[in-house]
């Protein structure tokens, strides 16, 4: 009894730190997106540099940027207290809804290429380290160095060559077909995410539809992480597999498919959660290449866009809405890996 | 222990997902649907067009863009506009319209003309229409459009303009652009702009369904009764960002028309590629070399003179057109794009439409001018000007180096900065490009020609004798051809580009846009809207 109060109460500290240190944490990144981009220059006249000298005043004024930094940067610290990132110049479009609609697909996609991270890394690491040193083995391990080194939009190339242009498979790009698109985003509630809007919306041919649409964004992206799953169950694998009471479970006369199975395996896996959070970062990083590569249109897609014309308003929202979501995310992976692993928290 | 596939769960596990592409190939190629959301009556197969453009706002006091105003042309009726084909503007929800006295320009409205929503559309709804983008004067808007109008008022069925230069022969062009759109009074407020999903206009199409430069689908509009009755009762258009993206959508079917803007490469390519026809018409962009006449190489005026003469004896647009830009671009001959009323072809008179270095060499030496004369252009490096610029000048180089006469210094530099150098004199031979806010030949002389021109490049800095545009004698001419009409206003422009080429010579015109569309087959409709407007009228378009 007394074990378990004292095992709670540390893990209620270690999560009341972890929660504090988020706040410095954001701070921190909401400042920095703030003071870099005013470094690199006026978003009014990178926006609108064409404009007379007149008129790009008036609309500094407008954006409140004529007034002292200070005061810009206070304004912008309450505004994103308060969820408000601000409205992009070029389009009038509200980064709170931006990350609304285009979050959806970020997050859509970002699912689906960690099922399939998971579904590909998981596995083929399991076998790489049942088969420390042989052929699977250097073959999963060469697999890996190269799903994690090659460059997701070149890889995103590669594959609608294949899978679209040469077999004629699977679509180019976008996140459904036009008509599509235009039904299931018409039902109630729109959740913005394809598959369940989709579902919702009762048509299988439509659901199929959207299934064909994310299969080769999902690949490219989740492939990247796969690289890093598989490369890390199979060194977690084989330590365990080393470790005390494996070599018991094995002096028992248990084979070794089973003590790879039922003792070691998850045990190794802990480590892969711990990882995961660390490849949120990543793997938004690595959305941003593939939403372009695809055209699908999700966060990423939408800061690329916002580059592009230079509005660094609607950048600087929607990097810092990133920066806070990664945040949080690692937060609440911390907790997990807490909760399962009770050596996180001591 | 042996590696066995039987044994191995986690393979099936990885195989699956193999499978799972596999399995989408059994459902690849089949029509997924073809049903209409809206429930309109269907007229033709639908068709989906496919565009680079982005859109700023759907309503027409915030918006003065190439991607908003696709859209615009389509929901909205203009008083007048220009018909495909045509140059002139012509009576559109307007009967009649006509200058009554000479700062007075009054359109009679047709009959019985109805939005979307059913209201009535009056004069009334016209004047208010104008009198909000002058309120709104939304940054992104197009209010600087109407800069010459004093004031507008509906009297019964007229709609009355009080403008404030006499005869103002470009008023009946400004009604067709991005300020010409008719709004419903009882729906969009007098003083801010209606949200995208609220808009509602009395053109030949609705919107259905508008998801943000993602995706916007149109359905004939049941009330509307004028002459650009729908062909196909819905058009999808969807957003992409990269050019790439469209090229494959186009030729895999899933797209039936890509509009603006494929790569010159992307064209080449599509161009042996028998699922699909590339279009070309006539486009009204503009790109052409800015002389500062102040900084340039060159020891006195006669000298500048001649450096800029012997460049447009060596310059050959037609490599730049065919090589460069695959037919993206056709030469350009003066500083009004063939397409547009009254343009002539001076500088293919003048200088040829080859490279004659012999002819370049001897203006040179008649001026006293050293040879190879260094020539230090800039260009815009980031794409405002289209990717390919680098290309295009990089060609330039080779173009004026393989004369012997020159020898030439590149310097790229992005918009931001370009935009602010270019001003203060920092650049003696530069490039610019110019998209018309209208396709009259006066938006192609006026901003270049006047004293407050945007170039300032020294051709107009003033009215005094001295200065070269007074020498020319092109102001007279800016106002006849600003004033009158007729014939009086083609001679003006005639002189006009006349003395671009023969005078002073402060621009080399070099390239006028063509308009691209890749159509699949059975597309018949865009070759109609391609003209210098840059107007895309969906009207046209049908699917067989």
């Amino acid at each position: 009894m007394a074990t378990t109060k004292t095992s709670s109460g540390s893990l209620r500290s270690y999560l009341i730190t972890r929660l504090l240190l988020v706040i410095p944490m954001v701070w921190i990144l909401v400042t920095l997106v703030f003071f870099v981009l005013r470094v690199v220059g006026n978003p009014i006249k990178s926006a609108f540099g064409q404009l007379p000298p007149e008129e790009i005043a008036r609309r500094e004024h407008a954006a409140g940027l004529d007034r002292p930094l200070i005061t810009q940067y206070w304004s912008y610290l309450k505004n994103v207290a308060h969820l408000d990132f601000g409205v992009a110049l070029t389009d009038h479009t509200p980064i709170s809804e931006i990350l609304r609609v285009n979050g959806a697909a970020t997050l859509e996609l970002t699912f689906w290429a960690v099922v399939f991270a998971l579904a590909v890394g998981v596995p083929l690491g399991r076998i790489a380290a049942r088969h420390r040193d042989r052929f699977p083995d250097v073959g999963l391990r060469l697999f890996g160095v190269l799903a994690y080194a090659i460059p997701v939009f070149f890889l995103g190339l590669l594959l609608k060559l294949l899978f679209s242009v040469q077999l004629g498979w699977l679509p180019v790009s976008g996140r459904a077909s036009p008509e599509v698109e235009v039904a299931i985003n018409e039902v109630t509630p729109n959740t913005h995410l394809y598959l369940i809007n989709s579902i919702l919306y009762g048509d299988n041919e439509y659901i199929w539809d959207v299934i064909k649409h994310t299969i080769l964004p999902a690949v490219a992206l989740g492939l990247l992480v796969a690289g890093i799953f598989l490369r890390l169950v199979r060194v977690n694998l084989l330590q365990t597999l080393r470790s005390d009471y494996v070599e018991a479970a094995r002096a028992r006369g248990i084979r070794e498919r089973r003590v790879v199975r039922k003792h070691a395996f998850k045990n190794a896996l802990i480590p892969v959660i711990t990882v995961m959070g660390l490849q949120i970062a990543a793997l938004l990083g690595g959305a941003v290449l593939t939403e372009e590569t695809f055209e699908w249109q999700g966060i990423g897609y939408k800061l690329v866009y916002y580059l592009g014309r230079q509005d660094y308003i609607a950048v600087q929202g929607i990097v810092t809405a990133i920066a806070v979501i990664v945040a949080l995310i690692s937060f609440l992976i911390d907790v997990i890996a807490a909760v399962i692993d009770p050596r996180v928290r001591y | 222990m042996a590696f066995s596939l039987r044994h191995s769960k986690a393979l099936s596990m990885s195989a699956a997902v193999a499978a799972a592409v596999a399995l989408a190939a059994c459902g690849a190629g089949k029509n997924d649907t073809g049903s209409n959301s809206s429930g309109a009556t269907s007229t033709g197969n639908p068709i989906t067009v496919g565009t680079t453009d982005s859109v700023i706002a759907l309503d027409p006091a915030g918006s003065y863009d190439f991607g908003s105003l696709t859209i615009e042309e389509n929901i909205y009726q203009f008083l007048m506009q220009v018909p495909a084909g045509a140059k002139a503007p012509q009576p559109d929800a307007a009967q009649s319209c006509d200058f009554s006295t000479p700062t007075t320009y009054k359109c009679t409205m047709k009959p019985n003309l109805k939005f979307s929503n059913g209201d009535p559309l009056t004069a009334k709804d016209v004047a208010f229409s104008f009198q909000r983008v002058i309120t709104i004067n939304n940054p992104n808007g197009p209010s600087s459009l109407l800069g010459s109008m004093k004031s507008v008022k509906a009297e019964g069925s007229d709609v009355v303009f009080t403008l404030k230069n006499p005869n103002d022969q470009t008023w009946p062009f400004v009604l067709g652009t991005s300020a010409g759109p008719i709004v419903d009074s009882k729906v969009f407020p007098a003083d801010k702009l209606l949200p995208d999903d609220q808009v509602v206009g009395s053109g030949p199409y609705t919107i259905t369904s508008f998801q943000k430069n993602q995706l916007a689908q149109f359905t004939a509009n049941p009330n509307y009764s004028g002459p650009n009755k729908a062909k196909t009762s819905q058009i999808t258009m969807k957003y992409y960002t990269t050019s790439d993206n469209l090229k494959l959508d186009v030729q895999n079917g899933a797209i039936d028309i890509a509009y603006r803007t494929l790569t010159p490469t992307d064209i080449s390519s599509l161009k042996s590629d028998s699922n699909v026809k590339v279009l070309t018409g006539a486009g009204g962009e503009l790109r052409y070399i800015v002389f500062n006449l102040k900084t340039m190489p060159g020891d006195n005026e006669a000298q500048k003179l001649a450096i800029r003469r012997a460049m447009a004896y060596s310059v050959d647009r037609q490599d730049l057109a065919t090589n460069v830009y695959k037919g993206l671009y056709q030469p350009a001959y003066s500083m009004l794009p063939q397409g547009i009323a009254y343009a002539t072809e001076p500088f293919k008179d003048v200088y040829g439409d080859k490279p004659n270095p012999a002819k370049a060499q001897s203006v040179l030496a008649a001026a006293g001018v050293k040879t190879p004369v260094a020539l230090h252009i800039d260009y815009v490096s980031d794409g405002h000007y289209g990717e390919t610029s680098g290309d295009e000048y990089n060609q330039i180089k080779r173009q004026l180096e393989a004369t012997k006469l020159f020898t030439v210094q590149l310097q790229g530099t992005a918009y931001t900065t370009y935009s602010e150098e270019r001003v203060k004199d920092t650049y003696p031979i530069y490039q610019l490009g110019w998209f018309p806010d209208f396709v009259d030949g006066d938006n192609y002389l006026f901003n270049f020609l006047n004293p407050t021109n945007f170039v300032h490049a020294h051709y107009c800095d003033n009215t005094k004798p001295t200065a070269p545009c007074i020498k020319d004698g092109v102001l007279p001419l800016l106002t006849q051809e600003e004033t009158k009409s007729g014939q009086a206003r083609a001679e003006a422009f005639t002189k006009l580009q006349k003395i671009l080429a023969t005078g002073t010579m402060p621009y080399l015109p070099l390239l006028s846009g063509n308009q691209v569309a890749v159509t699949g087959t059975d597309i018949s409709g865009v070759q109609e809207t391609l003209d210098p407007t840059y107007l895309f009228r969906m009207w046209l378009l049908s699917k067989s």
